[in-house]
């Protein structure tokens, strides 16, 4: 058996690697300024006072302390920009990529089933995707030593989980598209503007409740910390993950090279 | 017995409005080399493609070495390895991951066979395949199809950008692979290039086949076509010659389908006959497909 990592292997390897170092980067920044975020967070408030939905969550952080102050720097800032940013640029020429370039031919004549192909590149991108996103919140404790801060691990990971499948719904759809076109750059613009509008919507008052970003922000976190992860939005975020995978499976199966 | 052998029935394929392939009916193999000549956009890679199920028939059942189409034919392709005609490589790679890649899938030692071939046809593997020329991008695609030990073989277009030379070894590869049994399709659209291997010629045309021969029949079919041409237009009458099968009639182009190889009965009544100028060209025998297209199967607008 050949264990000889392939170049698509790598490569995914690389992009795990890098999404991890700048989520770890930006995560110690924000735990190493945690003190002088608490020491000036009524010099602070006017400044989010402006955007309401902000001023909202920087109040529950001046409630909860570090505990959603941490969730928030990490899962709505840190993981949910990037997050959807890698979600995308993972999945947007998994298949339209081979469609461009002209190797898709190539790629599904060898001896290996197309459910299989599919699969594996699915599997492989959401893997570089999540990765990161738990590695990074496993290290949390350790990065809060630096301020003589520690938080439930567990419940971290909990939360790390509920990102994974939120960003895994990004990922997913991208997918699709993928599946179904041959246009990278185009499948790309749409989704990153998709989640550019959607952060954009979450921050107007009277549209927030319709921004996917309402279930990844810091009151979900907040509450998911202490009440773990909620059954219905966990089963919706999992079955949105699993439908465009499956769609785009069997419209890649009929699909001509 | 159906191992070695590529079966097809009713195999039908329209994209939208367009019949790429008409309801075919066919069993090729076991064993030899089969020609599949066609002009772009004749169907010989839709029906390629088919047959490795890359490409669902609309209707039809397909058999290759004893193995049906079903799902997306991955059964099929196990047993039968492929060239694509469109030339796509992965750049980035070298030419031995490529190989390595492309043989994913296969037992082990189809990758040593690979190499071997390579090497024999000084293929650069260490080399990026960015810089592989259009014909060594070609040859490394040849090695991996040759490499494995399966019983059938479809390539689409293996000779294309080959110089003469890397033809010839190419297409001797290919026959010394066909005299160990296994069932070799190739396609091209140029007639004189790959024939010579071929043991059989199936002629393509809209879908739809049109011919199916051995080379030495379209050989002495066209050895018996003359082709002659005058300035104007073509006198009437030449039907009524000795000699003549068929006639087919372009401008000032006449294609004559003769009785007999040898031409000079027919030339000499014509020469006889005052009412016929002497045409300004003669040839005979030399066909391109389009040729042998137009004036043995009398399909036009090739």
């Amino acid at each position: 058996m050949n264990l000889r990592p392939t170049r698509e292997q790598r490569g995914y390897a690389a992009a795990a690697l890098l999404v991890f170092v700048v989520l770890e980067v930006m995560l110690a920044l924000a735990i190493y300024w945690w003190p002088a975020f608490e020491e000036n967070a009524a010099a602070l408030a006017p400044i989010f006072g402006r955007i309401p939905v902000m001023l909202d969550q920087f109040q529950l952080i001046e409630r909860a302390g570090v505990n959603a102050y941490v969730v928030g720097q990490h899962f709505f800032k840190g993981c949910n920009t990037l997050g959807v940013a890698a979600a995308v640029l993972l999945a947007m020429g998994a298949v339209a990529g081979e469609a461009q370039r002209g190797t898709l031919e190539l790629w599904i004549s060898r001896p290996l089933s197309r459910t299989r192909l599919y699969t594996e590149r699915y599997l492989a991108g959401m893997a570089a995707l999540w990765l990161p996103i738990l590695a990074s919140t496993a290290t949390t404790n350790l990065l809060l030593r630096m301020v003589d801060d520690h938080l439930n691990l567990r419940m971290l990971m909990v939360c790390a989980l509920h990102e994974c499948l939120f960003l895994g719904v990004i990922y997913s759809f991208t997918f699709l598209f993928s599946a179904l076109g041959d246009q990278p750059l185009r499948i790309a613009f749409v989704m990153l503007f998709f989640g550019i509008f959607e952060f954009a919507i979450y921050m107007v008052k009277t549209a927030t409740h319709y921004s996917i970003f309402r279930t990844a922000d810091i009151q979900t976190f907040v509450t998911m910390m202490r009440y773990g992860l909620e059954g219905g939005k966990t089963a919706l975020l999992v079955a949105l993950n699993l439908v465009p995978f499956f769609v785009g499976l069997v419209l890649f199966r009929r699909r001509v090279p | 017995m159906s191992a070695r052998t590529l079966q097809c029935s009713g195999l039908t394929r329209s994209f939208g409005e367009k019949l790429a392939l008409a309801p075919l009916d066919l069993c090729i193999g076991p064993g030899g080399v089969t020609g599949l000549l066609g002009p772009n956009g004749s169907g010989k890679s839709t029906f390629m493609r088919c047959l490795l199920g890359l490409v669902r028939p609309d209707a039809g059942s397909v058999r290759v070495d004893g193995v049906p189409l079903k799902g997306d034919g991955v059964r099929i392709r196990k047993r039968a390895t492929y060239i694509p005609g469109e030339l796509h490589l992965y750049g980035e790679m070298r030419g031995a991951e490529h190989l390595r890649w492309l043989l994913r899938g296969r037992p082990r030692g189809a990758l040593t066979r690979a190499r071997e071939l390579a090497e024999r046809l000084e293929l650069p593997l260490r080399r990026k395949v960015r810089g592989y020329s259009h014909g060594m991008k070609r040859q490394l695609l040849f090695a991996a199809a040759l490499a494995p030990e399966v019983g059938v073989r479809i390539l689409d277009e293996p000779t294309e950008g080959l110089d003469p030379t890397r033809r010839g070894q190419v297409l001797e590869l290919l026959a010394a692979d066909a005299q160990r049994g296994t069932t070799i399709l190739l396609s091209s659209h140029h007639l004189g290039e790959v024939d010579r291997v071929c043991t059989r010629l199936l002629f393509l045309n809209q879908g739809r086949l049109i011919a199916d021969e051995t080379p030495a029949r379209v050989q002495e079919r066209a050895t018996r076509l003359l082709q002659l041409t005058w300035q104007g237009s073509v006198p009437p009458g030449l039907k009524e010659l000795p000699g003549v099968e068929r006639l087919r009639i372009d401008g000032g182009r006449a294609a004559l389908l003769l009785e007999e190889a040898d031409p000079r009965p027919f030339l000499a009544a014509l020469a006889a006959r005052e009412e016929f100028p002497a045409p300004t060209g003669l040839e005979m025998g030399n066909l391109s497909l389009a040729e042998l297209y137009r004036d043995l199967y009398g399909v036009e607008g090739v």
